[in-house]
């Protein structure tokens, strides 16, 4: 999977989470100052990731960082990909 | 001058209306109790963001002119001048010398030796420290400056405020439960999601709760089986990993309703308590926004809740606990009064409200308490605040608005006013109360107050 798959497949799971559709996001968008996220959604937001690229995801192996902007979330993805390859 | 709200507390909390208190808002006491217990599958808690820290400063609200609270960073000085210009008498602001963004205020203090000479001096004047909520942290500050603890020892407080407590509480009260189950290992949470299944599948959702969640926090709504097996598989593969199965969680279904509520129980040294006020909560997707009071209910739905303030005050009492209570309940869309959804043995968001309520609402009127988001691109002046919400209040008689905390709307803000403002906008909370002769005034003033807020945002970036 590319990385603009990637990105795309956050953009979906974070429609599906906060029960919006959003236009293109960009790697610098931030996901708690701009799409307003919040600590409660991040368990939600890793189930759709998990549907929607395939990966199983541990909460406990991210840092609060990987959270910042869709593009730190989009690397987290590629390194987890990476490893259950 | 003491409001009659605060010396009610003291007296109940210290024997004595006149005792002197020490003010620690630490709101991250929940984050504390919950080490040594296992919650929902999460990231590592971060350090407390520096938003949520500066929600200190509502105690300054609370506290008299006898009292002394103690917060990481100083009053705002127009805002104190503010604050002292509507009427209220300001507790002595001690600020702790050795100050980190990323420790507790109570960390601070602990690593701040002319701070603690202070509180010791304050300790040995019979001063007694009253925390949000007693942990461990504080339980040492006391016991290093010879102040008196209001509440009992963090080991009780702990206890009875997990969620787990709080509905075997209501359970062996009798008192109406949400429908639901408490779980503490892996099998258990298996076992209950089984049964649910049928439940999901019908498109009825549940909610999981860490048994120490913050408001808001540590929790998941379950919409259908898949997302119920997807956390299943989560909590078995961190089980696999750890070789620890417990997980301390409630599961409800959730129930449709009308109102969320909030009331305060003080339980006295000796026993005695009181139902101090019934508040209607205001929360969005979980998470607390503010508070309407009085709360609309019958005067049957308020028995009802005076009577299970009984039951919880005499069971807590029972378990060694003394001091402010707050408990959420709900009221479902068919008006059945559910009266025990969460305990909080602690102080909270509408404890902070009690003084000011009394000064600001007087009889037969209606009042608000809720913040207001902002997003700012530089710091702003407390100033502006003032000038821009003195334009909202129409008629000034029946009408009030007062900004309750104002540290919040700078504490995310990289760099200080002054210094040419931060790289990135950042977002910001006012916290006030607005004061009305009935429901659609307060509705107007509520739109005003939010319209007024927006002009001090700069324009956000739509994402729609």
């Amino acid at each position: 999977m590319e990385r603009h798959e990637i990105v795309e497949k956050i953009q979906a799971a974070l429609a599906e989470v906060l029960m919006r559709d959003f236009g293109p996001l960009s790697e610098g968008t931030r996901l708690f100052e701009d799409m307003h996220l919040d600590s409660t959604a991040i368990l939600e937001l890793l189930m759709a990731l998990e549907d929607n690229i395939g990966i199983e995801v541990d909460p406990e192996n991210l840092n609060m960082d990987d959270f910042r902007t869709v593009g730190t979330l989009t690397d987290f993805l590629e390194r987890a990909r990476k490893v259950s390859s | 001058m003491s409001t009659r709200y605060l010396r009610r507390l003291k007296r109940a909390l210290t024997g004595s209306a006149d005792t002197p208190l020490v003010l620690l808002c630490n709101f991250e006491a929940e984050a504390q109790w919950a080490r040594g217990h296992v919650g929902l599958p999460a990231p590592p808690a971060g350090a407390t963001r520096p938003l949520v820290a500066a929600m200190e400063e509502l105690g300054a609200l609370l506290a008299g002119a006898d009292d002394t609270i103690v917060l990481s960073r100083p009053l705002d000085p127009a805002y104190r001048d503010y604050l002292t210009h509507q009427g209220l008498a300001l507790p002595t602001v001690l600020v702790p010398e050795n100050c980190r963004p990323e420790r507790s205020t109570t960390a601070n203090a602990m690593d701040s030796p002319l701070l603690l000479d202070r509180l010791r001096r304050l300790g040995a004047a019979g001063a007694h420290l009253l925390p949000m909520g007693t942990t461990v942290d504080e339980e040492k500050l006391a016991r290093r400056c010879g102040l008196a603890l209001a509440t009992p020892a963090a080991t009780v407080v702990e206890r009875v405020n997990s969620k787990i407590y709080g509905r075997r509480l209501a359970e062996a009260a009798g008192l109406r439960p949400v429908p639901g189950t408490c779980c503490e290992t892996r099998q258990e949470l298996t076992e209950v999601l089984t049964r649910y299944r049928h439940r999901l599948e019908s498109g009825e959702p549940l909610v999981v709760k860490d048994a120490y969640g913050v408001s808001g926090k540590g929790l998941l709504v379950l919409e259908n089986p898949t997302r119920a097996a997807q956390l299943l598989r989560m909590v078995d593969r961190r089980a696999a990993r750890t070789g620890d199965d417990r997980i301390h969680v409630v599961v409800e279904e959730w129930l449709p309703k009308r109102c969320d509520l909030n009331y305060q129980i003080t339980i006295a040294r000796d026993g005695r308590s009181g139902l101090d006020f019934v508040k209607q909560a205001l929360t969005a997707q979980g998470v607390h926004q503010g508070h309407l009071m009085p709360a609309e209910l019958s005067a049957e739905q308020y028995r009802q809740i005076e009577y299970a303030a009984g039951e919880v005050a005499t069971r807590l009492y029972a378990d060694g606990y003394h001091g402010v209570v707050g408990v959420d309940a709900i009221v479902g869309v068919d008006e059945t009064v559910y009266p025990v959804l969460e305990i909080n043995a602690r102080l909270n968001m509408s404890t902070y409200q009690g003084g000011v309520t009394e000064l600001c609402q007087p009889p037969g009127t209606v009042a608000q308490a809720r913040h207001y988001p902002l997003r700012l691109a530089a710091p702003l002046e407390f100033d502006a605040v003032r000038r821009a919400l003195a334009t909202v209040a129409g008629d000034r008689a029946t009408e009030r608005v007062l900004v309750t905390c104002f540290a919040t709307v700078n504490a995310d803000a990289l760099l200080p006013v002054g210094a040419g403002g931060p790289p990135e906008s950042f977002d910001g909370r006012l916290y006030a109360l607005l004061v009305a002769v009935d429901r659609d005034r307060l509705r107007d003033l509520d739109r005003a107050v939010r319209a007024t807020v927006t002009t001090l945002s700069v324009p956000e970036e739509s994402h729609d």
